[in-house]
């Protein structure tokens, strides 16, 4: 924790305030205060590796000791605010599940130059504005509501 | 770590996959692979007879009882020997010895069938396996489950099951509880050889109850038999032949049983699943809850499957005593009544006359300081019908504290005597029904008040063919029954022995009168409950000392509990004289009467009848949330297990009148709900002795003989609506749509 | 560097593979797998031009309408549970006569006769009200009549024709061609399977089995055209072609089909063609030409001496 603190304070002498102020905005620490998967994200990155970062920015921690086996990759998407799990390329895919221990650098490395489509991240049907976040995941606006009972209203009977 | 790794593994599965390939079967695509020990089942037999085996169980506590010791015979399961009573067949025999058999199509309740074939076991010196639900056991059998023989068989049936049934487990509602998933997991073959397309057949409307997807059916018949035999409803066929075969009404018909959702928990595959639960949730997410239910006074045995804070589903529980293993519609179905209507704060209607929510402080300090403005004798308390024994107790404490004794549960009139349990409960107990070889109910449409008791009268009735007579407004029975008249003096006319049914109630071995609780509310009451015991005086067969056929038939789940906790109304003219009126949960009592600038504090949990009367609303909670004791209409005691947790600010019902007689200064001397049990075994020790029925000590009325004369009014329809007859049902929507479909008729 | 590394690895991962034997011979297995496939389609679309139009999808479309859809009863004007039904005058007594084969307490044996009484009173067919009527005199539920009624083919659910005329399906008659006949009765006709024709005359039905299938193969034409009292099933057999060695190579002959035609134009006039084998050069079912063998009286099993008894 004090290096974090002594890394804090020697970046601001070095970048002055007001950049790093912009700085930890787009780095989305602004977003943690409302966002708890983000939060908990920076706070694992904390002595983490970075493995390597994608064309979409999205970069990808590896951390082998402290960890719960099966939870030692993770991923910090790029886009801070709108994130989900199609954001990840093919090529990281295996390696963030586990599936192969080749970083996606790597395995880009392999892929022939004519499958030549990009990965894109899973739009719904509705529109690029539009992704469907499952029930219960903070961007999902209509879930909010967990009381499972309705209420007798007394207005209506009076 | 690398991809040279990688290559090295790809080279070692390809050096292994060489040596595997030496072995010719791995080239062939599929055949039938036929082991040795096949052709030699003596060889494997030899092996499972060895001499001292392990001790096995009986399945699902399977009990043995032996009517006749000559009848007792000896069969090997296994190399293992049993004494099974004669006429057993080779399933139950096997169950009894702890073997598991699979099964379809028969059921322990239901007659057999014989037609899914998947029960197949060895029985030696017999050429073919044989479907061991059709085959009587016999003396010396050596039945043999576990050989190469039998799980071919079972194997080969199990393909040929699954020719026709859709492979759509991850979209059908009974995965996960499925007896075709798990037995094919268990018993089938990794794969079929089918080819051809599949059959599919069009879906039929079961009503708003039974969701039914019927390409799923194995053709069990399990449904029709039940319809048939249990529910009494003839519906349900088995259509067509051969491989277009499919169960169906043939002609648009809807299933009109108050027993239909049995259906579901029967059918082995997802053919037939609940239509108001489907797609909902999977089983496995589920966290089941034994309890019981309170919508009638049998108190049916059932597991609440909940989700979260969230009653999912209601499934019935085997209780042999009680329910058997069945429940009606009304006890499944109601669940999301639970969830609509809720009072969840406490609330004071203000002088606008609307409700306004308020703490539970400020509301109990109104109600306690208009207790104390009005006179002792002007204070009124009515338990509801879903009350427990804990909060019955606790208001008869609190309103004696504060002076008054005015107080009853609904439904047990004002004529009413609590001073002998015979008085009001079901003596015979309802599993003692089936004894019975004589029935006569009085002014009682079982079918509707008490489901689980007409299933077993129904029971009796095709089993022994046991004459049913019938006193009370014309009404549709699923059994055999002589209609003998609408009015009390038909009962008269019996007792005179002029009647012809009094000589079949005198020769009858066991003959039981059943009375509904809906004579409590007549004028009469005294005078008919001497009238029977003047009958029970004259048919000696009806009061003996192994039988006693005089029974009253509760409708609801808190009558039994609150006559044995003595809440008897002790003035005629309660309501009238009435400024305070403390309803726990009572909707269905008559406020007519009550005077206009009387106080009414309602404590409930749905927004129902009650509250458009009341000043004070406290909310409290369901049967789902609560801990509580509640006494069926054959005396047994049985508690509730809260499966959720309560809904906004809403408090148990005991917890409430002991906070208001703080702060009314008369504090009550329990704090938890085992104070308030050890109060209760002052009053009414046997509401302590859980999941045992306490019969009455005394048999017989002792009533006075000549109180009044009955009069010539006919008996009434005690409930007009099946599917509404409390707050909880009241507010659920599935149910308002059965009535909907009932008043169709 | 990293994509020198990579390439390289590459290159040992396609060594490894080469030396696979296992995934070479998976992919011939799969190839193999798609090859049979498409022979197989390519059959089948052969076979769909060689039989000039009886393809495989119309024996579905066949069996769907058989066992799909049929068991479910739809409301028709004529033929829904709101029309009164009951057994004639004259079939009263027959009913008591039926019932008095069974004990009082077993009613329910006799439905299989009812039924049949019924469906002769009401030209071939049941409709739902005579069940419900058989259900009644039987004290069964409804749904204990609709069952049997379901169970067995020869209790016409749907209205029939005035001659019913019924093609064997069974595997003889189906490999001596029953195909064909039908298309030529439903062509002729112009009709669909258990459709009756404008004119009310006929309906085609299948039948399995009759019982003679040396006489391969058959219709029968269920005569209404008395009434239920003089009602018949007619038999008729395909005119039968010299044997060939090879039998199924001379089934487009188109004898047969024509000579169902005729049979159904004969119907129409009114006249009754024969029944029996078609083919003039046959007695019933012996060999077309005469018999060739057991020419002589047959004798008597050796180890019984008949007329002792």
């Amino acid at each position: 924790m004090a290096s974090v603190v002594r890394n804090v304070l020697k970046s601001i002498r070095e970048k002055g305030l007001v950049s790093f102020a912009r700085e930890l905005r787009e780095e989305g620490f602004l977003n943690c205060l409302s966002d708890g998967n983000l939060l908990q994200t920076k706070i694992h990155n904390i002595g983490a590796t970075l493995v390597g970062v994608d064309k979409v920015g999205n970069k990808y921690y590896e951390k082998l000791h402290q960890t719960q086996y099966g939870r030692h990759r993770w991923v910090e998407y790029a886009s801070k605010d709108r994130y989900n799990a199609s954001q990840v390329p093919p090529e990281w895919h295996g390696w963030l599940h586990f599936i192969t221990d080749h970083t996606g650098d790597e395995l880009l490395m392999l892929k022939p130059k004519r499958y030549g489509l990009d990965h894109k991240e899973n739009f719904s049907g509705e529109g690029d504005e539009y992704i469907y976040h499952s029930k219960g995941h903070t961007l999902n606006p209509g879930q909010r509501d967990w009381t499972r009972y309705q209420s007798w209203q007394p207005t209506k009977t009076q | 770590m690398g991809l040279g790794s990688l290559a090295s593994r790809a080279l070692r599965s390809s050096s292994s996959s060489r040596v595997l390939s030496t072995n010719p079967r791995y080239n062939l695509i599929r055949t039938i692979v036929s082991t040795p020990e096949l052709h030699k089942p003596e060889a494997a037999t030899e092996a499972a007879s060895e001499p001292d085996l392990p001790k096995r169980t009986p399945i699902a506590g399977a009990r043995v009882h032996f009517p006749n010791p000559d009848d007792v015979i000896e069969v090997f399961v296994d190399g293992y020997p049993v004494k099974i009573p004669k006429g057993m067949t080779v399933l139950q025999a096997c169950s009894v010895a702890g073997v598991d058999i699979p099964r379809f199509c028969y059921h322990d309740r239901l007659s057999i069938a014989g037609n899914c074939r998947m029960c197949l076991v060895e029985v030696e010196k017999s050429p073919k396996p044989v479907a061991s639900c059709a085959m009587p056991a016999l003396p010396g059998m050596k039945i043999k489950t576990d050989t190469p023989i039998a799980k071919k068989a079972r194997e080969g049936v199990m393909e040929f099951l699954l020719m026709n049934h859709p492979l759509d487990c991850p979209i059908c509602d009974q995965g996960g509880e499925c007896d075709l998933q798990d037995q094919s997991m268990a018993f089938g073959s990794d794969r079929g050889r089918f080819t051809e397309t599949k059959r599919s057949v069009v879906d039929k409307n079961l009503g708003p109850l039974v969701k039914t997807v019927m390409t799923r059916c194995i053709q069990c018949t399990r449904c029709v038999r039940f319809a048939s035999e249990i529910a009494g409803v003839q519906d349900l066929g088995m259509l067509g032949r051969g491989s277009g075969e499919e169960i169906g009404t043939y002609v648009e018909k809807l299933m009109t049983s108050e027993l239909s959702g049995n259906v579901i928990d029967i059918c082995p595959v997802g053919a037939l699943t609940s239509k108001p639960f489907a797609f909902k949730a999977r089983n496995w997410e589920l966290k089941g809850t034994e309890t019981i239910d309170v919508t009638d006074a049998v108190g049916s045995n059932i597991r609440i499957d909940s989700r979260g804070p969230e009653v999912m589903r209601i499934v019935p529980r085997l209780n042999e005593d009680i329910n058997e293993e069945w429940i009606s519609d009304k006890t499944r179905f109601c669940y999301d009544g639970l969830k609509r209507q809720r009072l969840s704060d406490p609330m004071i209607r203000g002088a606008d006359g609307h409700f306004k929510p308020v703490s539970w402080r400020d509301a109990l300090a109104v109600v306690a300081e208009v207790l104390h403005q009005v006179k002792p004798e002007e204070i009124v308390g009515v338990a509801g019908k879903l009350s427990d024994a804990e909060s019955m107790m606790s208001l008869k404490d609190f309103l004696n504290r504060m002076g008054s004794n005015n107080i009853w549960c609904e439904g047990n009139g004002k004529y009413l005597d609590a001073d002998l349990r015979s008085g009001y409960l079901m003596n015979t107990s309802i599993s003692g029904l089936e004894k019975a070889d004589c029935f006569l109910l009085v002014g009682t449409q079982p079918r509707v008040e008490a489901v689980m008791v007409n299933a077993r009268i129904r029971k009796t009735v095709r089993a022994t063919k046991a004459k049913v007579g019938y006193i009370g407004p014309p009404t549709d029975f699923n059994y055999d029954h002589d209609h003998l008249g609408t009015t009390p003096e038909t009962l008269a006319a019996i007792l005179d022995g002029n009647h012809p049914f009094s000589a079949a109630l005198s020769t009858a071995k066991n003959p039981a009168i059943i009375i509904g609780a809906g004579i409590f509310d007549r004028q009469d009451t005294a005078a008919i409950l001497s009238l029977l015991n003047s009958l029970s005086a004259k048919f000696k067969n009806l009061i003996t000392p192994e039988w006693n056929g005089l029974n009253v038939l509760l409708l609801n789940a808190a009558q039994a509990a609150a006559l044995d906790l003595g809440l008897i109304p002790e003035s005629d003219s309660g309501m009238e004289s009435a400024k305070f009126v403390y309803l726990m949960g009572a909707d269905d009592t008559n406020l007519d009467d009550l005077p206009k600038d009387a106080f009414v504090v309602y404590q409930g949990h749905h927004g129902d009848k009650g509250v458009y009367r009341a000043n004070v609303i406290f909310p409290s909670t369901v049967f789902s949330e609560k801990e509580g004791t509640y006494e069926n209409t054959e005396g047994c005691v049985q508690q509730t297990v809260p499966a959720v947790p309560t809904v906004g600010d809403a408090r148990e019902d005991w917890k409430i009148i002991r906070a208001l007689s703080e702060v009314c200064g008369v504090r009550l001397p329990y704090d938890s709900i085992s104070g308030v049990r050890s109060r209760i075994k002052n009053v009414a020790p046997n509401l302590l002795r859980v999941d045992e029925r306490e019969a009455a000590v005394f048999s017989g009325l002792l009533k006075p003989e000549g109180s009044g004369k009955v009069s010539a009014v006919p008996f009434g329809v005690t409930v007009e609506n099946f599917y509404m007859t409390d707050a909880i049902t009241r507010a659920s929507k599935i149910m308002a749509q059965c009535s909907a479909l009932l008043a169709k008729k | 560097m990293l994509a020198r590394l990579a390439s390289k690895r590459l290159l040992e991962i396609r060594q490894a593979f080469r030396q696979s034997p296992q995934t070479i011979r998976s992919l011939s297995t799969a190839l193999n797998y798609v090859s049979s496939n498409l022979c197989f389609l390519a059959s089948k679309s052969f076979d769909l031009d060689s039989t000039g139009g009886t393809c495989a999808f119309s024996d579905f479309i066949d069996l769907v309408c058989l066992f799909g859809v049929c068991v479910q009863h739809i409301d028709t004007p004529e033929n829904n549970p709101n029309v009164p039904w009951e057994f004639n005058e004259a079939n009263k007594p027959k009913v008591n006569e039926i019932l008095s084969h069974y004990p009082s307490n077993y009613k329910q044996s006799a439905v299989i006769p009812l039924l049949d009484l019924a469906q002769q009173q009401h030209g071939g067919w049941l409709p739902v009200s005579a069940m419900d009527a058989v259900a009644k005199v039987v004290e069964v539920a409804p749904i204990r009549v609709y069952e049997v009624a379901t169970f067995y083919s020869m209790f016409n659910r749907a209205k029939v024709g005035k001659y019913h005329l019924l093609v064997c399906g069974t595997t003889p008659c189906m490999i001596r061609g029953s195909r064909e006949i039908e298309d030529a009765l439903l062509k002729h006709l112009g009709v669909k399977r258990n459709e009756v024709t404008k004119d009310g005359l006929f309906s085609v039905g299948e039948m399995e089995c009759m019982g003679c299938c040396v006489n391969a193969p058959m219709i029968t034409v269920a005569d209404y055209s008395n009434g239920s009292e003089g009602y018949t099933y007619n038999y008729y057999v395909r005119e039968h072609h010299k044997l060939h060695y090879y039998p199924f190579s001379h089934f487009n002959e188109d004898i047969t089909p024509k000579r169902v035609v005729e049979i159904v134009e004969a119907l129409k006039r009114g006249e009754k063609p024969p029944h029996g084998t078609q083919n003039p050069e046959r007695i019933n079912c012996g060999p077309a030409g005469g018999n060739t063998t057991l020419l002589g009286e047959p004798k008597p099993p050796p180890c019984r001496d008949l007329d002792a008894c």
